[in-house]
Order: structure tokens, then C-alpha cells, then sequence
């Protein structure tokens, strides 16, 4: 029944937005600029898909499908973390090739914020924790109010991000920057990451879930 | 066992409204209107059989079942309309019955063809072009194409003129005719006159009367000593007990 209601989620919910907004993972290839801010654009696609689910009343029209409202929340869910899941790969494949074929472009030499790094991996798996814990969990609190789940996603996210762009800036941490030599300490934030994202994203869903089955529509 | 819905003393308190032991049954085939002013609790009533609301008292059944453990099961057997209402209204027809038709086990597409083609309804136009008839029709077809059994209709006929509202009063008969239930909120005691088997009035969260439409008639014929009209029985409701 989840693969019906995500096939619903990608053919009636989603805005085109959504789909389009995964574009920004490229913004990974952008010199001299904070290049977190691309899982904040996607994010930001999936918002818009929320937007205008409010608009088509499609909360309604699901939750009278014959269907467990647990499993709309699993859908809902699953829809955004593939959508993050596609942009976190063509993120990491980018990554890999700034940090392969590009590792000496003048371009990406002097960078004063964030390189693409395995760092930056784990950072825009934190970032697409935060939607998925704040937005999605905060959605679900009435499954129609967007707003302020919307800010507070967006002054985690900003927070996430701050720390990602400067931390290299800490006398001791100049390694989080690095696109070469060992990557211990990087991969650790990589590992983080996940760990937030899956950890997260489960304990949203789950308490979403709940919030779903008591809420009056 | 030949009723459809049981509702057995539901109630729901909100901050500004409660809504007090309301209990009536709709069997198969039966057209039942469910009729009070606006902000009467009609709505909530309606979502409380649909499990859009919780009760804080009370049972529903459908078919004999709660739908605790069985969603599933009983909203197959339902369908759902509301006047006004406008899911995926840039999307098209077909577009929308083609994600529904997989959700429903029994799912007809003769059927879905058929009342397409008896309403009228295009299914390359988006929902946002369609006339609110139109609307109406295309979530009875989609209720009846997946074989409801009762149809649970809030306010299908308001914003309707007065042709569109015959229209349907009669599309209710016929398919009550075939043994589809339907329970549907009005204020606009025309179409109860014209299609109504049975009435279940609501004043203010409170159960006025439920029963067979003709001694719902008689009953209140007999308390105002005259020959009242629907109308005049809702006013002499309305306005019973209350301070002028």
C-alpha cells in the first residue's frame, strides 16, 4: 500500500518544483560560494510540494483512501528522502570529481568557505535531517499548518550550515577543508550524518505517525 | 441485518461548540438527509462517521464494523462528497481516477466509463474547469466505480442552481433504487422534499428527531396545528425555545 500512496505522492502531490529543485545539487561545482545552501534549495523544493498539497486539499482526499494513516505518513516520508537521497548522490558524485579531476583547478585552490569534501557530504546529510525532523515532523503536527515548521527547519538548517562553511576556520579543524590526504576526521562527519538523517528521519516518521492517527481533519 | 450505519450516541466537545449523544441508523438503499442550520454540528457529525474526527463518545459502525482495525475494509465500502470541495484542482480527471481506480479492490472501469459518459464529464479537463455539478458528479462517479454502498455527501447540492440540484436529488434516487445508502447534510429542504426517505435533524450539537421523512412531517404537523412545509418545520425548530 506504501508503493501506491508514494506513486500518488510523485503523480498528484508533488509540485514539478520538487523534481526541479533537486538541480541544485549542482550548485556543489559553484567556486567561492557556500555550497550547503544547495540542500537548502532542495528542501526547499519539497516545501513548495507541501505548499501546494495545502492548496489541492490532498491531505483530505488521502486520508479517505482505504488506506492506514500510518502509511500516508510513510509515504509522505519516503517521498522526501528520495528526493534528498537522488540530490545527496548527484552531491557526491560532483564531490568526487572536485576532488578528483578538478582537485587542482585555480578555481576551488583559494576557497574561503566550504570545499566539497567528504565533510560536505555528512553536512547535507545534516541539512536534510533538520526537513525531515523539523518540517516533516512539524507538518504532521496538524498535517495542514506549514509555516512555522518551515522556519524552524530553516534556522536549523541555518545553523547546520553556518557550521559547515566556517569550521575549518577553527584553529585545529583547517583539516575539515582539506581535498586531499587523510580523511579520518571527515568521515566521522560523514558517518554523523547518517547516523542524524536516518536516526532522525525515523523517530520523525514514527512520531508523525501517531500525530496523524489522533488529528481532526 | 440490513442497516448500513449505526451511529450510536456520538459526541465531541470543541472550545465553542459540543456536539451531544447523537444516534441514527441509515439502511441499505435508504436516502437519509441530514438537516440543521449552518453550524449545527452537520459537518462534524459526517467526519465522525468518516473517522476524520474523533468522538469523544460514542460508536459508528459500517456493515457491523468500527472502523478501528478495519479503515481498510470500511472505506472501501464508502464514498465521499462535499459540496465545494476541490482535491487536485489543476490536475485532470483522468489523471486522478487513474491513481484512485488503485486503491480500490473492487474497482470497475466499466462502470467508471459508464457514469463518466451519464454525467457528462470529460476526463481530459482539469478539475478546476468543471462547473461544481460537475465536481459533485465526479466524486459520485469515482465513489461509484469502486462499488460504495453508501455515499456520505456534505452539502452536495449548495451552490448548486436549482436544475444541477434536480439533477442530482434525482441521481440519488436511482441509485438508492439499486440499494447505495446515502446520508447527505442540507439546509435546502427542496432536496430533501424531492429525494429524502428519511430525516435526521440537528439543532445546536443536539439530536432533534430521526425517522421516516412522512412522519417526521406528521409529527411536527400535529405539535403547530397546521399543514407545514419542510421550510416551515425547520423555522418552527429553529425558533422553538429560543428568546425573541
Amino acid at each position: 500500500m506504501i508503493t501506491k500512496l508514494l506513486s500518488k505522492e510523485m503523480k498528484l502531490t508533488a509540485s514539478p518544483l520538487s523534481y526541479i529543485f533537486i538541480a541544485f545539487a549542482v550548485m556543489t561545482m559553484i567556486p567561492g560560494y557556500p555550497i550547503l545552501c544547495g540542500a537548502f534549495f532542495v528542501c526547499l523544493g519539497l516545501f513548495y510540494t507541501y505548499q501546494q498539497a495545502r492548496e489541492c486539499d490532498d491531505i483530505t482526499y488521502t486520508v479517505l483512501l482505504p488506506v492506514q494513516k500510518r502509511d500516508i505518513a510513510a509515504a509522505k516520508f519516503l517521498f522526501a528522502v528520495i528526493i534528498e537521497l537522488i540530490s545527496f548522490a548527484v552531491c557526491a558524485v560532483l564531490t568526487a570529481v572536485r576532488m578528483t579531476v578538478l582537485s587542482e583547478a585555480a578555481v576551488y585552490i583559494r576557497n574561503p568557505l566550504m570545499n566539497a569534501n567528504i565533510a560536505y557530504l555528512g553536512f547535507l546529510l545534516l541539512v536534510f535531517a533538520m526537513f525531515n525532523i523539523f518540517f516533516l515532523g512539524g507538518f504532521f503536527r496538524t498535517a495542514y499548518k506549514i509555516g512555522r515548521p518551515f522556519i524552524a527547519f530553516c534556522a536549523a538548517s541555518f545553523i547546520v550550515i553556518c557550521i559547515g562553511e566556517t569550521i575549518h576556520h577553527v584553529p585545529g579543524l583547517e583539516y575539515m577543508n582539506r581535498t586531499a590526504g587523510t580523511y579520518a576526521a571527515q568521515l566521522m562527519i560523514l558517518i554523523l550524518g547518517a547516523v542524524v538523517f536516518a536516526a532522525g528521519t525515523i523517530l520523525s516518521y514514527r512520531i508523525s505517525a501517531g500525530r496523524l492517527e489522533k488529528i481532526d481533519f | 441485518m440490513n442497516k448500513i450505519l449505526e451511529v450510536q450516541g456520538i459526541g465531541k466537545s470543541y472550545p465553542l461548540f459540543q456536539l451531544k449523544n447523537i444516534s441514527f441508523d441509515v439502511e441499505y438503499g435508504e436516502v437519509m438527509g441530514l438537516v440543521g442550520r449552518n453550524g449545527a454540528g452537520k459537518t462534524t457529525v459526517l467526519k465522525s462517521i468518516l473517522d476524520l474526527a474523533h468522538p469523544d463518545a460514542g460508536i459508528v459502525k459500517i456493515m457491523g464494523r468500527e472502523f478501528t482495525g478495519h479503515e481498510n475494509q470500511v472505506r472501501q465500502q464508502i464514498g465521499y462528497a462535499a459540496g465545494g470541495m476541490s482535491y487536485y484542482k489543476r490536475k485532470k480527471v483522468r489523471d486522478i481516477i487513474a491513481v484512485t481506480r488503485t486503491f480500490y479492490d473492487n474497482w470497475d472501469d466499466d462502470e467508471c466509463a459508464h457514469y463518466m459518459q451519464a454525467f457528462d464529464i470529460d476526463g481530459s479537463k482539469k478539475i478546476m474547469e468543471l462547473s461544481e455539478g460537475m465536481k459533485v458528479k465526479f466524486y459520485l462517479t469515482m465513489a461509484l466505480s469502486h462499488h460504495a454502498e453508501l455515499l456520505i455527501l456534505d452539502e452536495p447540492t449548495s451552490g448548486l442552481d436549482p436544475v444541477s440540484r434536480d439533477e442530482l436529488t434525482a441521481i440519488f434516487r436511482k441509485l438508492a433504487a439499486k440499494g447505495t445508502a446515502i446520508l447527505f447534510s442540507t439546509h435546502i429542504t427542496s432536496d430533501l422534499e424531492k429525494c429524502a426517505d428519511s430525516i435526521t435533524y440537528i439543532k445546536a450539537g443536539e439530536l432533534e428527531s430521526s425517522g421516516k421523512r412522512d412522519d417526521f412531517v406528521r409529527g411536527y404537523a400535529a405539535e403547530m396545528g397546521t399543514v407545514p412545509t419542510l421550510d416551515d418545520i425547520m423555522v418552527y425548530i429553529e425558533r422553538k425555545g429560543a428568546e425573541l
